[in-house]
This record gives C-alpha cells, structure tokens and sequence, in this order.
C-alpha cells in the first residue's frame, strides 16, 4: 500500500525525480572518470532503466501513442471522417437494436418501485392460469401480511360514440394509480375511497387516447361522456410518462367496481369464472418466496369455502412485475441482433482493409521506426492505440446515430410514450464494449501485419473483404427474402373473400350473456343484419378471420408436430366466406361429428387414402371427415401451409361467436348500418364491427414493414462494402501506377489492364458471396420460425440479391479502376 | 566484466548492508562494496541505480542531498527501520541457501 503511494508520488513529481536522476548519475560518472574508470553505458539509456523501476512507463508511452494517433489523424482527416462514418453506422446499428432491447425488456415499466411488484398466477398440478378469479384477489387482499398492497387491472372494450372501433378501457382497483405512482396531466386520478359503493361512476383518459380523440384539450376534465351508452364523467388525464403494468395505453381508465355500471349483466366481481389479472407490492421485509407461500396458504383456505371454484393444490407463483413482458419476442430480438452484428461485421471488415492499405503506405515510416529501435511489440500497440482512439470515436458517433434511430423507429412504429429511448449506463457500456470489440477486430491484424513489415499483405486482406462481401450478401439475401414473402403475403390469394365481407364481434361474454341469452341474441341479430340491403351471406365463428384468436389442436405426422387450425362455426361458414368445397358434403345443422378438413390437411395426414368417412380425433372427440374445403388461411395468413378444419359451434362457443357476413357491394359504406343493427338488438353496448380488407392490408403491411427494414440494413451494407472496394481498388491502382504506365506504354490492351486489376479480388469476392449464401441460407431456417410465408429456397430472392451484389461491386471497382486507364505513361514512370 | 556482476537478489542484500555503518551517496555504496569484496565485485551503474529506486520505493532507504568529499551536491541513501528488518531477514535467509549450497557441493 504504502508502495503504492510512493509509487504514484513518483509519478507526480516525475519531472523532478528525474533531474534528481540524472545529477546523481552525472556525479556517479565524474568520480568514476576520475578514478580513471571505463566511461560507462548511454547515459540516457541507463537512466531511462532505472526510471523504469517506477512502474509508470506504459503511462508515458500510452501519452506518447495518443498523441500520435492524434497527429495522425489530423494529417488525414478524409481517411479519420470516412472511418469514423463507417465505424459509427455498424456501432450505431448495433447500439440502436441494443438499446430497444434494453427499453423494452431489461428496464423496467415506468412506475412507482417496480422492483417490489409481483404479478400471481395460478399454477395447480395439471392446469394453470395468468389471470385470477376478482373474488378469490378480494379475499387475498383482505388477509395477506406480505403484501402491502394488491392490484387488479381487466380490459374491455366500450363503445364511445362517434368512434367506430371500440377503444379498450382498463378497470382497476382504487389504488392502482397511487400504488403506482402515476401522476396525472389534468384533473385527478382514482384514490382510495373512490371505489365507496355510492361514489359516482368516473373515467380517466389514457393519454394517447385524450391527444388523439379529444386533440389534448384540457377543459374535457369534468365533462361528460358515453361509453357504452352510459353516462359518466371525465375526472382527469393520466400522465404521458405512465406506463401501467400492461405495457398498453388504453383509451380510458375506470375502476373494477364500476365494472357492473358500465357493462349490463357483469357479474365480474362475485363470479370465479371470470378473471382478472393480479399483482401484488411486497411489504418491507418481505420476499417474493414468503408472498408465494402465504398466498398458497390462504389459496387453501378459500378453497374449503368455495371447492369447485379455487383449484386442488392451487398454488400462487408470483413473478417481477414490473417489467413488460416479452412472450414470444425473445427469438425476434436474437435475430434483429444477428442482423445488426452482420452490419458491425460488415464495418469492420471495411475499416480493416482500410487500415490495411493504410499501413501500406506507411511501411517506410514502420522501417524508419523500427531502425531506430522500436520492437515489434511497441509497434503493435502503437498502431493499435490508434484504432482505439478511431473506436472510441467510432463509439460516441455510434451513440448518437443509435439513438437517432432509434427515436426514429419509435416514431415509425408508434411506440407507446412512456418507453424513454435516452441511452442508459447499460447502453452507454455497451457501445463502449463494442467499440473496443470493433477495435480488436479491425485493429489487430492490420497492425500485426503492418509492424511485422510483410511486404504482401493479402491474407488479411482477402479476410477482411471476404468478410464484408459475406455479412453485406447475407442481409441482402435475407432482405430479398422477407420482401418476396410479404409481396408474396399481398399478392397470393388467401384462399377466402376479404374484400366484400365485414365482421362483427359482440364479445358476448364479456357482457354478462349467458349460452342461452347468446343464442337468442345471435338469431335476432342475423334476422336484422339479413334486413340489411346488400347482406348476401351470413354466418358465425368462434375465430373471426385475422383476428389475432386462434385455437389450434396439435397432432403428431410422422413424429413432427402438426397445428391445426380450428373454425368452430355453422355450415354457412364456407359459403359466406367464398372458401370451396371441393369434395364430399358440407357440415349440416345437428352434424356434431361431423368434420370438413382442408386440401393440405387431408394431402398432410392421409397422403395415400381417401380421407372421406376417415376419423379425425381431437382430444377425447372422434370427428368423421364429410368433407373436403380448398386452403384458407384466414388465421394463418402468412404461413401458406397452414392447415386447417371446419366443425359445427356448440353450447359453449355460444357467447364467444363473432358473426361474418358477406356483402354484394363495397363494405365501407356498411358499417354504421351494422352497429346500429347491434345496438338495437341490445343497446347496452355497440360490438366491434371491422371490415376485413382493412385488417388484411395491415396484416399484410406488417410484414412489408419488416422487409422494408431489412432492406434497409442490407442496403447499408451494400453501401459500405461498395466504399471498401472503392477504396481497396484505388488502393491497389494507386500502387501499381507505374507497372501500369509501362504496361500502357509497351501498348497494352485497356481491357486487359482492367481485367488484371479485377481479377486480383474475383476469388475472394466469390468465395465471400458462397460463404453469405451459405450463411443466408441457415439464417432463413431461424426467420421461418418467426416468419411464414418466407421460403428459404427462394431462387429469385437469391439471385436477384446477387445480381444486385455483383453489379454494385463491379462499378465500385471499376470507378477508381478507370482511373487505372488514364494514367500517363510518362509521368508515372518518373514518379517514384 | 561479465564474471564480476553479482545476481540482482545479492546486491539489494549487499547495498542494504554497506548501508548499515552510516549514509553513503550511490558512487561510494558502489565503491564500498568494491573495496570490501577485496576487487572481486563490481557494481555496474545500470544495475546500482535500478537497485537503488527500487529500494527506495519499497522504503528500506530514504534519500537525502548532502554534500560529498569533493564538495558536490549529492544524494546521501540512508537505512530505514524496516530496512534494517529487510537487512536481517535477506542476510539470515542468503546465509540459509548457502549453507544448504555449501552442503550439497561436499557431499554430493
């Protein structure tokens, strides 16, 4: 310790230690002269060795190279801008997919504490649950010790007047906001003891919500509103900051008691059969495991009052939650960032050959440096000094650019307001790790070629274009890919009619009806949709075509899994939605056992028999095929082999059906005629009625978002391997001027110089496109599972990205190569 | 010259020794030990003041500027307490090799 401080005292006042030194040395020498002693070693040298015993010369030496590099770079400041521009984009690639990671996923919600939330769920032997039963979170609430408080939060959707598709509005408990932290914009949020039984039912406005409908006026607080026809008064505006626990911006906030107020027949706080999802703040003290267990505990006993309704050896997990969930989204984000990191691949392998040619050109200044007795190592960290201070600059430019995209994105994509894309201290150290990865990969070869002074440097640099032309092919493939499946999503046909057909979703369940109260329903409103001029078909579902709810049943083909997508409906399901029948019979009315599976399934599952009359089992259930349809992929739009069966509703799906129906004309024009149609069969609520091509263009338009993304990259990618090419051949022709001039004046052929000057990289760059198309090809294996609809063996995506890579390339090396052609023989035999 | 440098380890233990009688600026430990080993030794000045520094930072000397017999200003190293301590435990140590050294070369 004590070693250490002298230590950096020395380092401190070095200048004066030093002098100190050299006196010392100096008298040391005048006595051994004059004792007629040998003269001794360098003066210099031996001083600088016992300096040495200090400890701080690598801090000396690191100065030195610093402000070399910085010489350096001022002496060629295109070849620091063009670096530093190439550096920042695969950074700033990579930083941007980074930090949308890190706000999405890794930072969590925009609440009070969020470490101290837990979201329960239900876990029992043989089943499980997400949501929680209200009464069974009412009794927790009332007993728990570890938890200090319990919050609750269900969605539904409430019509608004003068709003065709029915916002969401979240009901929750009277402490969520407080509980949470939330503030709000205007006016007042829910408190505790607004949830009395004679408080007057109220709303808040979600912020999106109050911007986009009510254009961020203020003086709505106070006023009045009708959701779901039912009158009730605007209390205030949550804070654009406020992120919920959903993740979601729902147009209005109002609170589970008045569930009953809003929505006719609710039976949402007494009934176990319907569910809300439940957190919980841990008490000081407490741990997730002591909440989890005394939760188990007091599941046990609310099970002794109500045995059907709380599960055999129920159990409740809890989970953090105060951190957005990412079901499904995991792989998605791996494969953004494979996609980011062939970027970065791609930068660096550019500022690597850059470098490369670079140090060529310094090779007598590497000579004169290592005559005068600089080892190799010294030159290695030299050189490399140089590509961390490029790196570092590389780091903050990426920075920047990372985050003007990603606000960009957040822009393009409408991401909720709360999510705050500023880089944090993981963003920032990550951009730092990058940077010097980047440095290390770009950085170390050139300078281990360049200070072992080979006069042929092309292995590396065969390497490092080879690598660019392979990551900058691989996303160009891959962006080829994902365009020719959303051109192919838009254009194929989807097997059914969208243009002319309208859906209607009552969500009966989630007003209370009952299977019979939803039968009655459904036949009035088919008498008065029928009414309507221009209905020509007319029928129900349990899965609306691309409504996002699917039910699928899976089977085992030849060891591998197989989903089957299932439309629960009545036999007029085919016809209204154009889907063929192509052989036996359709489903009839009383035909439980009846099943119509589509062309792939029956080519899927019965290759070599004919599937009419086979069994068809589903759990317990065995169907008998009846019938043959044509392939609709009306829940499974992009994966075109999808398969999929059609079997009659029953009891159950009752409350659950959305009805279709198929129109001679333009549907525009028909909407409101059905909403009013539905309100007057029940004028407590006004269902969700949407016209199918507007949901198909936007299915289809999420995966043209995505491949124009990508295309994006890829043409990036493109552009930079374009200027590593550029800068390689004029790099090359540069060098070969005077052997060209001779050979001009010999009276060569010009084509026969070009092709001399090409050919030098033909290899590599071939040998780069196999290793890219390779590596697409294993990288469209990974999209496909997120992707369908995107054929890995797609020939035209493939070449057409080829082609593309092949024609940038060629005129990349032909524009300085032309150069090459107009060289005057005479001036450059003269030059050097 | 060459068969009369010492090893690194012997000439921090002989510098700390000839230390022991009293202060002595650098030419004169380096002429000390010379004079003492009868002309056998001799402490070159790339290995003395590399030595010295290092003695100096692990604080068994101090150094401080006096005047020398030929009236120059000079740098006069000292023994500290713990290099008293470092003193006897490097004497008492090499005085263990030697012996065991010493042993092996009779016996073996």
């Amino acid at each position: 310790m004590r070693e250490l401080l002298r230590r950096i005292h020395y380092l401190l006042h070095r200048r004066r230690f030093d002098d100190e030194l050299a006196e010392e040395m100096a008298f040391h020498r005048d006595m051994a002269e004059q004792c007629g002693g040998v003269p001794l070693d360098d003066a210099l040298r031996l001083r600088e060795e016992s300096r040495d015993v200090w400890g701080f010369m690598w801090l000396d030496r690191l100065g030195q190279d610093l402000r070399y590099a910085f010489r350096s770079m001022r002496t060629s400041p295109g070849f620091t801008a063009a670096s530093v521009l190439v550096l920042a984009i695969g950074i700033g690639a990579t930083v941007a997919a980074f930090s949308s990671f890190n706000m999405v996923a890794l930072r969590p919600l925009a609440v009070r504490d969020p470490e101290t939330i837990l979201r329960f769920q239900r876990h029992a032997p043989n089943r499980s649950g997400s949501e929680v039963p209200y009464p069974a979170v009412a009794f927790y609430r009332e007993h728990t010790r570890t938890l200090s408080a319990v919050l609750a939060q269900t969605a539904s959707r409430l019509s608004v007047e003068g709003v065709e598709r029915p916002p969401s509005t979240f009901f929750v408990t009277a402490n969520f906001f407080d509980e949470l932290g939330a503030r709000p914009r205007h006016g007042s949020l829910f408190g505790v003891g607004d949830d009395r039984p004679d408080a007057p039912p109220a709303v808040v406005l979600g912020h999106g919500f109050w911007a986009s409908h009510f254009g961020s006026d203020p003086s709505v607080v106070g006023t009045s509103v009708r959701l779901n026809g039912k009158a009730v008064t605007i209390i205030g505006v949550v804070a654009r900051e406020f992120s919920g626990l959903g993740g979601d911006d729902p147009a209005f906030w109002a609170l589970l008691d008045h569930h009953g107020y809003f929505v006719h027949g609710s039976q949402l706080l007494t009934d176990f059969s319907s569910v809300v999802t439940m957190w919980g703040r841990l008490s000081p003290g407490a741990s997730p495991q002591m909440a989890a267990d005394e939760l188990t505990t007091l599941a046990a006993e609310l099970r002794r009052q109500h045995p059907r309704d709380v599960w055999d050896g129920e159990r409740l997990l809890g989970e953090p939650g105060g951190y957005a969930q990412l079901v499904g989204a995991t792989s998605m984000f791996a494969l953004v960032g494979a996609l980011v990191l062939l970027i970065l691949a791609v930068a660096c392998g550019n500022l690597g050959s850059l470098l490369l040619a670079r140090g060529a050109s310094r090779q007598r200044e590497m000579a004169l440096r290592s005559a005068i007795g600089a080892g190799p190592g010294r030159l290695i960290r030299q050189l490399f000094t140089e590509s961390l201070v490029l790196a570092l600059m590389g780091c903050v430019g990426g920075l920047a650019l990372g985050s003007l995209v990603l606000k960009g994105i957040m822009v393009w994509t409408e991401a909720p307001p709360w999510l705050d894309p500023t880089p944090d201290w993981r963003v920032v150290t990550f951009a730092i790790a990058i940077g010097f990865l980047s440095s290390v990969l770009f950085g170390l070869a050139p300078a281990l070629q360049i200070a072992r002074q080979r006069q042929k440097i092309t292995v590396g640099r065969t390497l490092l274009i080879g690598v660019q032309v392979a990551s900058s092919c691989v996303l160009l493939i891959v962006a080829g890919l994902l365009a020719r499946a959303a051109e192919r999503a838009a254009s194929t046909d989807p097997g059914f009619d969208y243009e002319h057909v309208i859906v209607l979703e009552p969500s009966l369940s989630e007003h209370g009806y009952t299977a019979s109260r939803a039968r009655e329903y459904i036949q009035d409103l088919s008498v008065r949709l029928r009414g309507i001029a221009g209905v020509e078909d007319l029928s129900v579902t349990s899965t609306p075509p691309l409504g996002g709810l699917t039910i699928t049943a899976s089977l085992q083909l030849d060891g591998r899994p197989l989903d089957v997508y299932i439309h629960q409906v009545d036999p007029q399901y085919l016809t209204t939605m154009k889907i063929p029948l192509l052989r036996g019979r359709n489903l009839v009315d009383g035909d439980d056992r009846g099943v119509v599976v589509s062309e792939s399934l029956a080519r899927r599952k019965w290759p070599d028999r004919d599937p009419l009359g086979a069994l068809f089992k589903i759990g317990d259930e065995a169907l008998t095929v009846v019938g043959i349809a044509g392939n609709a992929r009306s829940l499974a739009i992009r994966d075109p082999e999808a398969v999929e069966l059609y079997r009659l509703a029953r009891e159950a799906d009752l409350t659950g059906l959305a009805m279709v129906a198929r129109t001679a004309g333009p549907t525009d024009a028909m909407a409101s005629a059905f909403s009013a149609a539905a309100n007057r069969v029940d004028p407590n609520f006004r269902p969700q009625v949407q016209l199918l091509k507007d949901q198909f263009h936007q299915s289809v338009g999420d995966s043209e978002r995505g491949a124009i993304a990508v295309s994006l990259l890829g043409v990036i990618a493109l552009a930079v391997a374009c200027l590593g090419v550029v800068g390689l051949v004029a790099y090359s022709v540069a060098q070969r001027t005077k052997e060209i001039g001779i050979r001009l004046a010999l009276g060569a052929d010009s084509r026969h110089i070009l092709r001399s000057l090409c050919s030098q990289f033909g290899g590599t760059i071939i040998g780069g496109l196999v290793v890219g198309v390779l590596g697409a090809a294993g990288l469209a294996q990974l999209l496909r599972r997120e992707l369908y609809g995107l054929s890995t063996i797609d020939p035209i995506a493939y070449i057409s990205a080829i082609v593309l890579f092949l024609f940038a390339v060629g005129l990349a090396a032909l524009w300085p190569a032309r150069r090459a052609l107009r060289v005057d023989p005479l001036v450059a035999l003269r030059c050097d | 010259m060459q068969k009369n440098e010492m090893p690194s380890g012997a000439l921090v233990l002989l510098i700390l020794r000839v230390l022991r009688s009293g202060p002595l600026h650098g030419y004169a430990i380096g002429q000390r030990i010379h004079t003492l080993s009868s002309d056998a030794l001799r402490v070159e000045e790339g290995s003395l003041y590399p030595a010295l520094q290092k003695i100096l930072l692990k604080g068994w000397v101090t150094a401080a500027w006096g005047t020398s017999e030929t009236s120059r200003k000079v740098r006069f190293y000292k023994l500290t307490r713990n290099g008293m301590k470092q003193l006897e435990v490097e004497a008492s140590q090499y005085n263990r090799q030697t012996k065991a050294i010493r042993a092996i070369l009779r016996t073996a």
